[in-house]
């Protein structure tokens, strides 16, 4: 393709046409090195994840990626064609966390639920397996046959030799043994194996036994072998687990095998439990009782976050708007640095400032104020932490709104004898509103989320005294879901953070809605 | 709002993965860690599959000359194969001292054995949880007892049998890693905490902690000193604090004859740790506790010289090269003894191993021998397990000073209820230094934490 080509074939285009040629030179050519790139990188994932088994992901790619194909190589179709790369991120990074999210919040996925139910089986019965102080320990050396059948060669402590099989032990003498020097090189048929040789085998190496009265010797290391005994054994077709000495049976109840009794066997595994996260919050009273002091103050953090960040940046905006005032790039740009820093460092540096004993605030005050450690002031300090980080955008949306409000109208009011006060409440904010009400909903809604703040600057403290589970007094409900999920309780419970994720979402869902149907109708009006 | 940094720190760390990626010789790896391999994955496990018997000469060179006669006589001997790849993850610190180790044990045997690094070692047990029951878990980490009990709980770590090995192992440590009867892992090293001492501000050991407290408080009201106590707070430290906590009567969960921790029998409102609150309350009002004191305060503090005392651990002690210091046991409180908890570290099987019989070798056979617990020492000095290596550093006494202290140490607890504990009890401390009612922050923490408990 050359310059000259598009432009004698762009010259040719018939007058008046919406759109580029779609058969043109230039734009096939990038369309084809579009889509070689698309299909290149699909092409590379679906090695991999064929590979890992991955069958749904796998057809999910190969779908998406014959669309786009379809798309961008048939003529016509063109809204299609600008609307098919947006789509298919929007479902990427959007639908698809959001549907894992409801998909998890229905589950019992986290700590001691994390495996399959084939691999939790075979983890009980393994763990069952246990030695005491009368079971036997052998020295061993592995054995194969030329057919690589495994036996072993056992020597227990009194220095008896031992063929063991999966039938059973047999006791030997010398003349059974073929040696060389000291050593025992092979039993019959078996030959002594090295390490190495067992590379292939090793699974079944470690499952092989040698029944024994008592139980069954197995594996320890390459040089011993233990006896044990199964405590638990596993009836296939009725899917129980019996405990040997009892008799109880452990019955797959919610993802863990349960006896009548209500002991439980560990591990369990994945597996859905209906609605039974949100039924946790909902009836729990430990988790219901510092949640709606949460929720209040995480209504009023973000509320206020937003009002404070919006007058501080309005202001600014004005302020430097004034022609009147010299340096105000540089003054702008220094005032962005706030908003310039990742807001997880600036609020750990924060943190340091505000230290009761160490801190520079204090120590410039010449004071002893528990900025952190006081529940009020410690709602102060994040609110306080959040408008120095939100201000500068704000600021930077006001400079940009006040641009395209006109003079002309200021201009007019004056001349009508408006003071410069009942010019900025009647027209100028008014105006500015119509453009950054959906950007301060937006602000609310990222807000009302703000983990970053919340959790780096305090860890949502100070601790609020006599709760009924570890809550601070500014944990906002997003790092109260973090307390409740992963650091009580039995560890890491995704599927109950999931539900309580759920949960956030359509508050913060609904709010968002119901704010972008008011301020339509504001502008309406105006 | 500020969506655009995300997306910096989401193509920072794309850019990160995929230099991972590109680094590592499997190319498989899912975690953004540094990797360092003994030696390469992939290439030998080919270079020996295709041909038969002739192939083995480099795998069994440096094996015993008897073993080798062996394996020509019998002429079935099957080829190693390079699916005998050995995969370790440990952290910065252990990965060059268990290089060696899995260095020769490769060569031994004829495998390849690689140590994959990871930090920060915290993070280790999480991503075996994950990556173990995907099939993408190394065969042996190194874990941190207290992190077990939730691995054992779901399912992802395999029983060990060390058999009469078990003998030269410290007690203590055997106990931290087994739950249920079964042993989860290879002692490595014994950690705890203890009191530390500037000689030259302190010449002799205080008698009782009543000593300490007067010796401490008389040097910063003479100005000797800045800080009386060095232990590390901001906010509350229930680890730290534990030591003291117990030498009053107060204890986390009782134990059961077998040594197993009672979820049920919670002892942090007992009538001891009720005590031991109002006696935070005390120190913290005269100055002696100050709970704004953070990790890197405590280390500047008595590095500086600017505290007689100090109450750490082994992590810390190398800030401490400037300071004329001594390790030694925390003095008796009120006549009871202090009892810090004792971290152990171990060598853990994944039950998800692709090799269960290379890794039960290698950390039963081949790890769990005084020479390897020596050469992982030197490589890395913790406290060792085993106790005829602990025995043969004895001349260092620094290990001296830990050992003594910790030998009144209790494991900390390794069951899942631990960690509900943490953060209520972390906030009960941050109460009492702030000036609330003792025994009310202790029995609302109790209160919090039984709940949690429950609703888990």
């Amino acid at each position: 393709m050359t310059i000259t080509d598009t432009a004698v074939e762009r010259a040719e285009a018939p007058p008046g046409g919406a759109h580029r040629d779609p058969t043109s030179t230039g734009g096939l050519v990038a369309r084809l090195a579009f889509l070689a790139v698309v299909d290149a990188v699909a092409l590379f994932a679906l090695a991999r994840l064929l590979d890992d088994g991955q069958w749904f992901a796998a057809a999910m790619v190969a779908v998406v990626t014959i669309t786009l194909n379809v798309i961008y190589l048939i003529p016509g179709a063109v809204p299609a064609k600008y609307l098919a790369p947006g789509t298919v991120l929007l479902l990427l990074f959007v639908a698809y966390p959001v549907g894992y999210t409801v998909f998890l919040s229905t589950t019992n996925f986290g700590t001691g639920n994390f495996l399959s139910q084939e691999q939790a089986i075979d983890q009980i019965l393994r763990t069952a397996e246990v030695g005491d102080e009368e079971s036997a320990r052998f020295d061993l050396q592995v054995l194969l046959s030329p057919e690589q059948e495994i036996a072993y060669l056992l020597t227990d402590e009194s220095g008896a030799l031992f063929l063991g099989t999966a039938e059973g032990l047999t006791q030997l003498d010398d003349a059974d043994l073929t040696t060389e020097g000291d050593e025992v090189v092979a039993v019959g048929e078996f030959a002594v194996a090295a390490l190495g040789d067992l590379a292939d085998i090793q699974q079944e190496v470690q499952d092989f036994e040698v029944p024994t009265d008592r139980g069954v010797i197995k594996f320890a290391s390459f040089t011993t072998a233990s006896e044990r005994t199964k405590s638990i054994v596993y009836d296939e077709e009725r899917d129980v687990m019996v405990e040997v000495a009892t008799g109880v049976e452990f019955s797959p109840t919610g993802g863990r095998y349960v006896s009548e009794d209500g002991r439980e066997l560990q591990p369990g595994w994945r597996s859905g439990v209906g609605t039974e996260n949100y039924e946790r919050i909902v009836d729990n009273s430990a988790i219901r009782g510092p949640f709606l002091r949460t929720f209040i103050w995480t209504f009023a953090f973000a509320i206020l976050s937003v009002v404070l960040a919006l007058a501080v940046g309005l202001f600014l905006a004005l302020a430097l708007d004034d022609e009147r005032l010299k340096g105000r790039r540089v003054m702008r740009s220094l005032l962005i640095i706030p908003y310039a820093i990742p807001s997880f460092m600036s609020a750990l540096v924060w943190q340091g400032l505000l230290n009761r004993d160490l801190g520079a605030v204090n120590r410039l005050l010449g004071a002893d104020i528990g900025w952190l450690s006081d529940p009020w002031l410690a709602r102060f300090s994040v609110l306080l932490v959040n408008t120095w980080l939100g201000f500068p955008y704000m600021m930077l949306i006001a400079t940009g709104a006040l641009q395209g409000i006109p003079s002309s109208l200021k201009e007019a009011a004056r001349v009508d004898g408006a003071s410069g006060p009942q010019i900025f409440r009647r027209i100028t904010f008014p105006l500015l509103m119509i453009s950054m009400s959906p950007l301060l909903i937006a602000a609310f809604a990222f807000n009302f989320n703000n983990f970053n703040v919340i959790y780096l600057l305090n860890r949502g403290g100070p601790p609020v005294a006599g709760s009924e589970t570890p809550a601070g007094h500014t944990d906002i409900l997003i790092s109260y879901t973090w307390r409740l999920a992963f650091e009580g309780g039995r560890g890491q419970d995704f599927g109950f953070a999931a539900a309580i994720s759920v949960v956030i979402f359509l508050l913060v869902a609904t709010i968002s809605a119901i704010s972008f149907k008011r301020t339509k109708a504001f502008e309406e009006l105006i | 709002m500020r969506a655009r940094w995300r997306w910096l720190a989401l193509l920072l760390a794309l850019v990160m993965v995929a230099a991972a990626c590109g680094d590592s010789d499997d190319g498989d790896d899912a975690e953004p860690a540094a990797e360092t391999t003994a030696e390469t994955t992939e290439a030998p496990a080919e270079t020996t599959e295709a041909p038969a018997e002739t192939t083995e000469a480099p795998a069994e060179t440096t094996e015993a000359p008897a073993e080798e006669e062996a394996a020509t006589t019998t002429t079935t001997e099957p080829v190693v194969r390079g699916a005998g790849d050995l995969v370790i993850w440990a952290d910065d610190t252990r990965t060059p001292a268990l290089l060696p180790f899995a260095e020769q044990f490769g060569e031994e045997n004829g495998i390849t054995v690689t140590v994959q690094e990871l930090t920060p070692f915290q993070d280790i047990d999480d991503r075996v949880l994950v990556a173990g029951p995907a099939g993408e878990g190394p065969d042996i980490f190194i874990g941190a007892h207290d992190q077990l009990g939730g691995l054992v709980e779901s399912g992802v770590v395999a029983p060990i049998d060390l058999g009469d090995k078990a003998g030269s192992y410290s007690e203590a440590a055997l106990g931290a890693l087994t739950f249920d009867g079964q042993l989860y892992g290879l002692p490595y090293s014994v950690e705890n905490i203890a009191l530390i001492r500037n000689v030259d501000l302190v010449p002799d050991a205080p008698a009782s902690f009543e000593e300490l407290e007067e010796v401490a408080l008389g040097l910063v009201e003479s100005g000797e000193a800045e800080v009386p106590l060095a232990i590390q707070q901001n906010p509350g430290d229930p680890f730290h604090n534990y030591p003291l906590f117990t030498a009053l009567g107060g204890y986390v969960f009782g134990r059961d004859a077998g040594g197993n921790f009672l979820p049920d029998d919670l002892g942090i409102d007992s009538e001891g740790g009720l005590t031991a609150a109002a006696a935070f309350s005390a120190w913290s009002e005269n100055g002696l506790i100050n709970g704004d004191l953070d990790f890197d305060g405590m280390i500047e503090a008595f590095a500086s010289g600017a505290a007689p005392f100090a109450i750490t651990g082994p992590w810390a002690v190398p800030n401490f090269s400037d300071v004329n210091y001594v390790v030694e046991p925390i003095p008796a409180v009120q006549g009871g003894t202090p009892q810090p908890f004792i971290g152990v570290q171990g060598f853990v099987v994944s039950a998800f191993a692709e090799n269960p019989i290379f890794a039960q070798t290698f950390v039963v056979d081949f790890l769990a021998t005084e020479e390897a617990a020596l050469g992982l020492f030197e490589a890395d000095p913790r406290p060792p397990a085993q106790l005829d290596a602990l025995a043969a550093v004895s001349d260092d006494p620094d290990i001296v000073g830990f050992g003594e202290a910790g030998q009144n140490g209790v494991p900390m607890p390794g069951i899942p209820a631990m960690n509900s504990v943490w953060q209520a009890w972390t906030d009960a401390y941050q109460l009492v230094f702030a000036g609330e009612d003792a025994e009310q922050a202790f029995t609302d923490a109790a209160t919090q934490i039984r709940n949690l408990i429950e609703q888990g």
